[in-house]
């Protein structure tokens, strides 16, 4: 049980680490990661709602993971957030836009992007297992709470 | 167990947020004017995802001049003009890389 604990904070500790420093480098170079957004094969006029739209949810997901009442919601945000980049990515890889822009963003855009896909897979599998861990602890919890109202 | 949680949480935030810091430009060449190389003469290029753009690759997409004829490799990647972009003819003659 306390090994169990232990490993769902690890879990929830590495997304929150992922998703605190992808939010804080965005927002230190905001004027780049506007470029950034700009040289991704997007139309260029979603730039205004997601330069702001992506650091803010991840800004969100930090707090949503940090707390043990919202940590399941978080978890479910990860695990799609994480999932859509990395849809996003195998686009990327199998040239489904016509380019492949340069991949960018604070340490991790020293990364190709099939390492990217990597990192996101791992990311993928390390939310499952959050949402795996949390969810038997939050129906355990509703058991005894019916068990104590018997 | 919630003072072992506080302390992997506040480990871990002192970590992410002394890395967004310490990895943050300090002088971003790619604040300058930017130039691309073709035709082995510098010429200006406007403004990132909006008059070019850098595709994946390991040549120089733009660079940065300090204003003495010298021009140096900002953004690697293969230079893409986007159509209606900056046209202008050469500012400066072919320098050093």
């Amino acid at each position: 049980m306390f090994k169990r604990q232990v490993l769902q904070e690890c879990i929830s500790a590495l997304l929150i680490m992922l998703f605190l420093y992808a939010s804080l480098s965005k927002f230190l170079d905001f004027h780049t990661f506007i470029g950034e957004m700009n040289n991704q094969p997007l139309p260029n006029s979603w730039t205004p709602f997601l330069v702001w739209f992506i650091p803010c949810s991840e800004m969100l997901m930090c707090i949503a993971l940090l707390f043990e009442r919202t940590r399941l919601i978080g978890l479910y945000a990860s695990l799609f957030f994480m999932s859509l980049f990395t849809i996003y990515s195998l686009f990327i890889v199998f040239n489904f836009f016509g380019r492949i822009p340069c991949s960018c963003g604070g340490v991790i855009k020293r990364l190709t992007w099939n390492q990217h896909i990597v990192l996101n897979l791992f990311f993928v599998a390390l939310s499952i297992s959050g949402i795996v861990l949390q969810r038997r602890k939050f129906f355990k919890s509703i058991l005894i709470t019916k068990n104590s109202f018997v | 167990m919630k003072r072992i949680k506080w302390t992997i949480m506040t480990l871990i935030i002192s970590l992410s947020v002394g890395g967004a810091l310490a990895t943050a430009p300090q002088h971003d060449c790619r604040t300058d004017t930017q130039y691309y190389l073709t035709g082995g003469a510098y010429m200006p290029a406007g403004t990132w995802g909006v008059n070019y753009l850098c595709d994946a690759g390991s040549d120089i997409c733009s660079y940065t001049t300090d204003g003495f004829g010298n021009y140096y490799a900002c953004r690697q990647g293969e230079y893409r003009l986007i159509l209606g972009g900056i046209t202008n003819t050469p500012k400066t003659k072919p320098g050093k890389k």
